[in-house]
């Protein structure tokens, strides 16, 4: 009996490759889709899942409620807030994870990497793979370094590289630090990068001011629970020992956890605690799920539409005696062949496709069929589960043909009423989706190429940004003697310090400002994002002076900011943007300038307003923003620099030229801005190509599914062709007869694609803070796609078969 | 003869939403075993209808069929379920139809092998019996070929290998020869007395009254009834 199922399986598929091709294809790519998606989602949801305590680890997540400011929850947390926990709650097991950028000399040569301060416990705490030395006291001396597997190949040319020196240069100065221990690189799903790891001293510590400074947040603060009831029973005390510890850090009359919600979140939800980003894994998720259904009705359609064809062959085996549920199981086994057929063949689909995929994606993942061999396992349990549920109707809807009346009719029977309604449906389902996908892809196209060209109150091209001028390493007169130097370089028209920065959100720091005569509270006070910004900054970046003027070095009036100074008598000028006059309360930008506020214990008085400029997630609202004036800052400043006349690299190369002469100390770190702001556009990009290819492919499987069907019922139809030929009927008119059939349900589906598309799209473009209006177009552009797409699918087929001649036909059963 | 059908009171009704159509009027039939009973009547005259019902592949709405198997057990398949249907038709009776309805997929040799398939307790032996029943009607060359690959008559011969194959207590012929050529047609008569000379029960629907004289005896179907049953000196 095996045998004959497996012949029968074969012979389908040599003998009726068209079916077969079909068949395969659809379900291959559908489930390709699947497994690609799955892939993804995996990938996504399973971040930090390298070390074997996930499930016991937390991280402190912080949600501040300012006024004028989003609530969404930041990872991170102040840099003592692990002490202080431990002081309150002397159980508390925890570690912390600062990230810094250190300079690594090799010879003459240096280099820019990241080195993360951790406690002596760390690589115990996460059970950190270590590959050579001793876990446990790797980081108790603060001399050692801790270097993970590529880095000591980087540097040493050899894995275990322990014992060896390495020369760094960080905050704490030039040092000599020997290698204690070498870890594994970690999976590239991690938000931790352990390449160079060193004890984080209480000397490091006293060099940061703000180290037990509420409202801070420096550094990633880890706990462990032996229980979920463990880590519910510190969060629920979180908001008093906030209230104990900040004591008036938000004003006397403030309870501080009202301003500042501590909370502590399970370690393998970080990643996605964006609610944005959450959702975005999850569509596309959905996305890969859709294909699979698809995929599997195109399967449905056909396999009942081929049980027609098959009818004969099941009449003929009933009437040898085979029982019906014999034939069932055939059939399922038939189907499970087809799948399991299907799946090779989609694997093969997604390792070819997994290097585009990545590369449109700006994904790293892979197929290891050695390490995922049980992810693989489940992934075909699924996609076989799924299909047998698939293949239940065709199983039951060919066993239960009659023999007498099949084997009696010349004409091949379509599965009755309820299958032909069957079909319809599905058919309708499927365009439904296809017609929402066209919805979705142009919506999301549109969206982003809005987001890309919008005018973002600033010249984001010819823009350098010389990151290097803020290393700790750097000295005054190195700053001012670079500033100068790019300044005499040819093409290059500006050049400034600052530390607002394009697509950096490395320096921002926030505070309350407060009108004569208002209440300074600091839950009802406008906060704003303020900078240092150097002499011709403005001018530099192109914005829009609303009002008023910028700073001039020459005004004696446009003080210095010095943040440190007890004279509180003096009045700074300041520039604010458009939503920053809007948060204080003026009516208009005008009615803002010459006006005094107080600011960080000072008088400011603003001089000009600026229209707001786009410096962070489009995603997010812009926020009010406050400039200071220092042409001398040191803190966290880079060096900005206009240029025109000269290509990106031709610049880049000058400006490295220039770095060094004057602090060849120090690496050259430069970027553009268009580069640096591209961090926040390029995820969602990325995400619009997966959802394009995976819709794109899933409407493909909607076109193949189509086609087949319609095969299969002109097939069916061939006899009453002819029928109608010989009384007279013109090829146009059956051919009008056969596209009528299959576009009357294309045609609803398009349309009832309509409200859903709607809700989608608004739903994804809310997300947005400049967000494009409902491009109304799309919907019938959609819908007209689809039937384009379904007309051109059928009308092959139906050309083919009102062109047989009437006695071919006639003669075909 | 010991006897092997007994049909009491056949009728068969056809009802749609608003005809109904009597296709068999109590119809009652004894045929014994070694008779080659040939059936003839006008197009809608009920001959296929008794033979689908004769076969266990249609029902009768009233009536009983009894089927009496070689070790002598009576049954009435009018009452019997589908399952046991199945495996009486698998087990006892042959079919051989006008349009031969071989499986396009499958080969000559797989399509008679389907002959053994549903009876069960073959295993391992197949082959050699397969290929006695294709050197019986004369296709054993023509094993690896698909239907479509060979002339009618030799379709129908191998479709007369698959009834035969499993050596059934009944082999039921729906117009054998309607679909072939005058020599053809001759062949498959040929071969179906040589059946029956052989010891096998054989009912025959057929058109030819050429092809019905060949047969030990002739019942005639007028209007879904039984008008005459006459047995014939060959």
């Amino acid at each position: 009996m095996l045998k004959s199922t497996f012949t029968a399986f074969y012979r389908s598929f040599v003998r009726h490759p068209l079916y077969a091709l079909l068949n395969l294809l659809g379900l291959s790519l559908g489930i390709a889709v699947f497994i690609a998606l799955s892939l993804f989602y995996r990938f996504e949801t399973s971040y930090e899942s390298w070390s074997p305590k996930l499930p016991q680890i937390y991280t402190i997540g912080i949600s501040f409620h300012f006024p004028g400011m989003t609530d969404d929850t930041g990872i991170g947390s102040m840099g003592g807030l692990l002490e202080e926990l431990k002081t309150a709650y002397p159980q508390t097991d925890g570690t912390r994870y600062w990230p810094d950028s250190v300079i690594v000399h090799k010879g003459a040569d240096v280099f820019n990497e990241q080195i993360n301060l951790v406690d002596a416990n760390f690589l115990i705490f996460f059970a950190v793979p270590v590959v050579y030395g001793d876990p446990a006291n790797a980081l108790s001396d603060p001399s050692h370094v801790v270097l993970s597997a590529s880095l000591a190949r980087k540097y040493f040319g050899v894995t275990n590289a322990v014992g060896r020196t390495m020369v760094l240069n960080d905050e704490e100065g030039l040092k000599t630090y020997t290698v204690s221990a070498i870890v594994a690189d970690l999976p590239k799903n991690t938000e931790m990068k352990l390449d160079i790891l060193r004890l984080l001293t209480p000397q490091r510590t006293a060099l940061r001011s703000n180290w037990h400074h509420w409202g801070s947040v420096q550094l990633a603060t880890y706990l462990k629970f032996k229980s979920r009831t463990e880590a519910n029973a510190l969060a629920v005390q979180f908001p008093a020992f906030t209230d104990r510890q900040a004591g008036q850090s938000f004003g006397p009359d403030v309870k501080p956890h009202k301003m500042l919600e501590l909370k502590l979140i399970p370690l393998a939800d970080a990643h996605l605690i964006s609610p944005k980003l959450k959702a975005a894994v999850i569509s596309l998720g959905v996305v890969g799920i859709v294909a699979l259904a698809l995929a599997l009705i195109n399967y449905v359609n056909l396999a009942t539409a081929r049980a027609g064809l098959r009818a004969r062959e099941v009449a003929v085996r009933k009437t040898l005696g085979a029982a019906p549920l014999a034939l069932r199981l055939q059939f399922i086994f038939e189907a499970m062949l087809t799948l399991l057929l299907a799946f090779l063949v989609a694997l093969s689909f997604v390792e070819l496709s997994l290097p585009l995929l990545n590369s449109a994606g700006g994904l790293s993942l892979k197929l290891d069929y050695h390490a995922d061999a049980l992810w693989i396992a489940s992934v075909l349990a699924i996609v076989m589960v799924a299909g047998l549920v698939a293949a239940l109707y065709p199983a039951f809807a060919l066993s239960a043909f009659k023999p007498a009346q099949v084997l009696a009719s010349s004409r091949t029977p379509g599965g009755g009423r309820t299958a032909g309604i069957l079909r319809t449906g599905l058919a309708m389902v499927q365009f439904t989706a296809v017609a929402v996908a066209f919805i979705l892809i142009m919506g999301f196209l549109l969206q982003i190429r809005h987001i890309q060209n919008a005018d973002i109150g600033f010249q984001r091209s010819n823009l350098m940004i010389v990151n290097s001028i803020r290393d700790n390493a750097v000295t005054q007169s190195q700053r001012d003697a670079f500033v100068a130097g790019a300044n005499a370089l040819p093409g290059v028209s500006y050049v400034t310090i600052a530390n607002a920065i394009p697509g950096d959100t490395s320096s921002v720091n926030n505070s309350n400002i407060v009108r004569p005569g208002q209440v300074d509270s600091a839950t009802e006070s406008p906060t704003v994002n303020y900078s240092i910004v150097g002499p011709e900054y403005f001018q530099l970046l192109g914005a829009k002076m609303l009002v008023g003027r910028v700073f001039d070095v020459q005004r004696g009036e446009d003080q210095m900011w010095d943040d440190k100074t007890t004279d509180k008598d003096r009045v700074y000028s300041v520039v604010i943007s458009r939503r920053a006059a809007r948060d204080m309360g003026f009516p208009t930008p005008q009615a803002a300038l010459n006006q005094t506020a107080r600011f960080n214990d000072h008088t400011v008085r603003i001089i000009g307003v600026v229209e707001d400029m786009r410096f962070y997630n489009p995603n997010e609202p812009i926020p009010a923003k406050l400039y200071l004036f220092d042409a001398h800052a040191s803190e966290s400043v880079v060096g900005m620099v206009r240029y025109q006349g000269l290509s990106a690299p031709a610049m880049r190369e000058k400006l490295q030229h220039l770095w060094r002469q004057i602090a060849p100390a120090v690496p050259f770190d430069v970027t553009s801005a268009a580069d640096n702001l591209d961090k926040y556009y390029k995820p969602e990009r990325d995400r619009t190509h997966l959802f394009t290819i995976g819709a794109g492919i899933a409407a493909l499987i909607g076109c193949i599914g189509l086609y087949g069907m319609a095969a299969f019922n002109t097939g069916r139809r061939v006899r009453e062709i002819g029928v109608r030929k010989v009384l007279g009927a013109s090829a146009g008119r059956v051919v009008g007869l056969l596209l009528r059939q299959f576009l009357y349900p294309v045609a609803i589906a398009s349309l009832i694609a309509w409200p859903l598309g709607w809700l989608a799209l608004e739903r994804w473009l809310s997300q947005f803070d400049d967000a494009i209006a409902m491009p109304l177009w799309v919907f019938p552009v959609a819908s007209g796609v689809a039937l384009a797409i379904a007309l051109v699918t059928v009308a092959g087929v139906a050309f083919g078969a009102a062109s047989t001649e009437p006695g071919k036909a006639l003669r075909h059963e | 003869m010991t006897s092997l059908i007994e049909l009491q009171n056949i009728t068969r009704l056809y009802r749609s939403d608003e005809v109904e159509t009597t296709a068999l009027h109590n119809i009652s039939l004894h045929i014994k075993r070694g008779e080659f009973v040939a059936i003839m009547g006008p197009s809608g005259c009920g001959k296929s209808t008794l033979l689908n019902i004769l076969g266990t592949i249609d029902r009768p709405t009233s009536g009983a069929y009894l089927f009496t198997d070689a070790s002598g057990a009576q049954q009435d398949l009018a009452r019997m379920n589908e399952v046991n249907l199945a495996r009486h038709r698998a087990r006892h009776l042959g079919f051989i139809f006008q349009s031969f309805n071989l499986v396009d997929d499958l080969t000559i040799y797989e399509n008679i092998e389907l002959g053994l398939l549903y009876r069960g307790g073959v295993k391992g032996g197949r082959r050699p019996i397969i290929e006695a029943a294709m050197d019986k009607v004369g296709i054993g060359h023509r094993a690896r070929h698909f239907p479509h690959q060979l002339s009618g008559g030799q379709q129908q011969r191998a479709a007369i290998a698959r009834a035969i194959v499993g050596s059934p207590d009944l082999i039921l012929a729906d117009e054998p020869t309607g679909n072939l050529d005058t020599e053809n047609g001759a062949q498959v008569m040929q071969i179906l007395q040589t059946l029956n000379q052989g010891g096998a029960t054989i009912i025959m629907v057929t058109h030819s009254q050429s092809h019905a004289d060949q047969a030990t005896r002739q019942v005639d179907i007028l209007d879904g009834q039984l008008v005459a049953s006459v047995a014939q000196v060959l």
